[in-house]
């Protein structure tokens, strides 16, 4: 489900992943609900999948909200490298 | 020795083809196809099924030829015979609120094609359908169940109700003599 390249956004609880995703749909930013991959083993067990090209506009929304995830990763070749979140 | 055409097919149309060739147990398949991810799943589902492939270049795309027999999927001998299927009846995983259902079978449908043993048939009824239908946030998933051999069948009376039946999203359409039949004769079935 994640592509190289790609973000996952780890989130500490389940009613904030809900949260940010409705508000990046409502954005029409796309964003997909996954499963955490199980090598991150998030508490919630799901987290945000988006693209570079949608990076800036998402992590915005999510900083602009309050909702930013607990921890960011970025899939590069066979495991995840972690980032810092942004604010 | 028999000769399969997908080219131009697009996945996971091939592995699907290729499947139903094989269960249909002719011997050796020589199977043409175009280069890329038709090549790379076919090739992927044969070999996880325990057939030899041997590819070649042709007219542009590849020819892969598939011999031998396949693993047998039962252990033990206490085990019936039949396919395992899954039975999706509902877009909701479990009883509760409505979104944490709705979330929690997405969840589900995307951990899947994680697994090493995937059912061999999938049937979506009633607002299952709903998960197959152009739009569902799970067609990537079912694409890569798809990929991997497992049959998706989704209602067609249901894809009616829901008006949906023009925008099928994955798999195919079928009626309730072959629901019905694939729940009979299941080894197993699975119901969600």
């Amino acid at each position: 489900m994640v592509r190289d390249g790609d973000y996952v956004a780890v989130f500490n609880s389940v009613h904030r992943v809900m949260e940010a995703e409705k508000l990046l749909k409502d954005l029409r930013l796309a964003v997909l609900l996954i499963p955490a991959p199980r090598a991150l083993a998030a508490d919630c067990g799901l987290a945000l999948r988006y693209a570079e090209d949608a990076r800036g506009e998402v992590e915005g929304a999510l900083a602009k909200n309050g909702l930013l995830p607990r921890e960011l990763y970025r899939k590069t070749g066979g495991g995840f490298t972690k980032l810092e979140v942004e604010l | 020795m028999k000769e399969l055409d997908v080219r131009g097919l697009s996945c996971p149309a091939p592995v699907v083809s290729v499947k139903r060739a094989l269960e249909a147990g002719e011997g050796e398949l020589r199977v043409i196809l175009d280069n890329g991810a038709p090549r790379e799943n076919v090739r992927r589902f044969a070999q996880g099924r325990g057939y030899s492939v041997q590819e070649e270049p042709f007219e542009g795309g590849f020819a892969l030829t598939l011999a031998g027999e396949p693993k047998p999927k039962l252990q033990g001998s206490g085990q019936a015979a039949g396919p395992l299927v899954m039975l999706v009846g509902s877009d909701r995983l479990g009883d509760g609120p409505e979104e944490l259902g709705r979330l929690l079978m997405r969840n589900f449908l995307m951990t899947l094609p994680e697994l090493g043993e995937l059912p061999d048939r999938m049937l979506f009824v009633n607002t299952g359908v709903l998960l197959t239908a152009a739009g569902s946030e799970v067609l990537e998933a079912l694409e890569a169940l798809g990929n991997r051999g497992v049959e998706l069948l989704s209602c067609g009376v249901c894809l009616d109700f829901f008006q949906k039946k023009e925008s099928l999203g994955a798999g195919g359409v079928t009626n309730m003599f072959t629901i019905a039949e694939s729940l009979v004769g299941a080894r197993s079935v699975v119901r969600l």
